[in-house]
């Protein structure tokens, strides 16, 4: 049997997160290929309408990567983004939706080396759990 | 409870003020064990007006639900104001919208109503099923009383009133301009332990109970419709560019839409129990709301529906949020 392969999405914020991973791959550093990065202007951005739909539409876990706490390119929307993940996760928690799946990380435009463990720790983290079958949307009309 | 009297004397001198538009209260319902809202334009109006522990619904959704239409040149808004007969619970509501800057102060008159507990329709429907002709219920020493076919009923009020009046916190309106009868204060603390009790259960468990919740659901929005927090112009179910949430009745959608109302109820669901009571499939919605409420309490010391000049929970951010969570 082939091991199971985690699909993550990754919204990661144009001008820290984005820019580790971009460091990352210039300096040749590996982690996981199971992430697809979606970019937004800050973490602050992401609606967690976004986190439940990619949950819905075939990813086994999110990551929303954003600049460390008061590094922010808008001063405070990672500050804003912390609190809705924080209540986010909880829901998630008391339906049923193991929380490790939905993941947050501070990662700078310098930490390359760190967004390629925290990749890696996600994606260990949701293959051990196992993909997400609670409400995936069948895309029958 | 209250001096019927009273409230309907209240209600007719408000009327006659110049600045007041209507005001919302309760009637007879038709049936049952029903009763319905009432709009009164005119002092006459009023004499319909009731209040007993029936009133359960939460009326300050009316002022949310009224439709604005765009104003022919050189018309001015009317900008008279609504009275409102609010509970503790509907006060609470009032509170966080104008918290919000849903709406003003100024545009609302609340008619606070100490409240010692409302009837849940459910419970008593489940006893007296048939029932055609209308019932008045009155409040006599810890039970309620009323009459059906000459013979007269008394029930406790622990078996007849909701779950969430049994820890109420607020039974005496938080806001108010006018109060009808004398304060009551409140020992009960709300504890939380169906929340703490499920908590302890494991994930599969959990997904189990809700996905079987979730699949009934037929997505008539009834809950959102009842909610006096969603008043959102455009909903986002509703929504169709970007289309967030699919029309189609399958436990996909429905999970992302009990996801999504419960979420934007975090830290502004002030626990009326209306979304559950209208909910025709019967799906314990409150139990989601009081998670979050719960939760809200305990990381952020955050409380819905108590002070307007608090800043709602997710406009504000502190640096010492819960971090345990970011890698």
């Amino acid at each position: 049997m082939t091991e199971f392969e985690p699909n993550i999405v990754a919204f990661l914020c144009n001008w820290c997160s984005y820019a580790g991973a971009d460091l990352a791959g210039t300096s040749r550093l590996k982690y996981p290929p199971n992430v697809k990065v979606i970019r937004v202007m800050c973490s602050g951005r992401v609606n967690p309408m976004f986190v439940v739909n990619a949950l819905q539409q075939g990813a086994d876990g999110v990551l929303i990567g954003g600049c460390h706490p008061g590094d922010c390119h808008y001063v405070q929307g990672n500050y804003f983004a912390r609190r809705r993940m924080a209540i986010l996760k909880k829901l998630l928690e008391y339906i049923g939706i193991d929380s490790r799946r939905v993941r947050m990380a501070w990662v700078s435009a310098a930490e390359g080396n760190k967004f390629a463990d925290v990749i890696k720790t996600v994606t260990e983290d949701v293959k051990q759990i196992g993909p997400m079958q609670h409400f995936r949307r069948s895309n029958e009309w | 409870m209250v001096n019927l009297d009273k409230l309907r004397e209240t209600v007719k001198e408000m009327l006659t003020r110049e600045d007041v538009k209507y005001v919302v209260g309760y009637e007879k319902g038709t049936y049952g064990f029903r009763v319905s809202p009432s709009f009164a334009f005119i002092p006459e109006d009023v004499d319909k007006f009731i209040f007993s522990p029936l009133c359960v619904n939460n009326l300050t959704i009316y002022p949310m639900l009224e439709e604005k239409l765009p104003l022919p040149k050189d018309e001015k808004e009317d900008a008279r104001k609504i009275g409102i007969v609010v509970k503790g619970c509907d006060s609470k509501a009032a509170v966080q919208i104008i918290q919000e800057k849903g709406m003003k102060r100024e545009h609302v008159v609340l008619i606070g109503v100490p409240c010692t507990g409302v009837v849940n329709p459910r419970k008593i429907k489940a006893r007296f099923s048939h029932q055609g002709k209308n019932v008045d219920v009155e409040e006599k020493n810890g039970k309620f009383v009323f009459v059906i076919d000459g013979a007269i009923h008394a029930i406790p009020k622990e078996e007849l009133i909701f779950d969430k009046c049994k820890h109420c916190e607020n039974p005496t309106p938080v806001l108010y301009d006018v109060l009808l009868g004398d304060e009551i204060h409140s020992t009960e603390k709300e504890d939380y332990e169906e929340v703490k009790a499920f908590e302890e259960r494991s994930f599969g468990e959990k997904w189990d109970y809700w996905k079987k919740q979730f699949e009934r659901c037929i997505r008539c929005y009834a809950c959102r419709n009842v909610c006096p927090m969603c008043y959102c112009k455009k909903c986002m179910v509703d929504q169709l560019s970007p289309q967030w949430v699919r029309r189609s009745t399958n436990l996909s959608e429905n999970a992302a839409w009990n996801i999504m109302r419960a979420y934007h109820l975090a830290g502004r669901c002030i626990g009326c129990g209306e979304c559950e009571r209208v909910c025709p499939m019967g799906i314990p919605l409150t139990e989601l709301n009081k998670k979050l409420q719960k939760d809200v309490k305990q990381i952020f010391s955050y409380t819905a529906g108590l002070s307007l000049d608090k800043k709602p929970l997710l406009a504000i951010f502190s640096p010492e949020d819960p971090k345990e969570f970011i890698l």
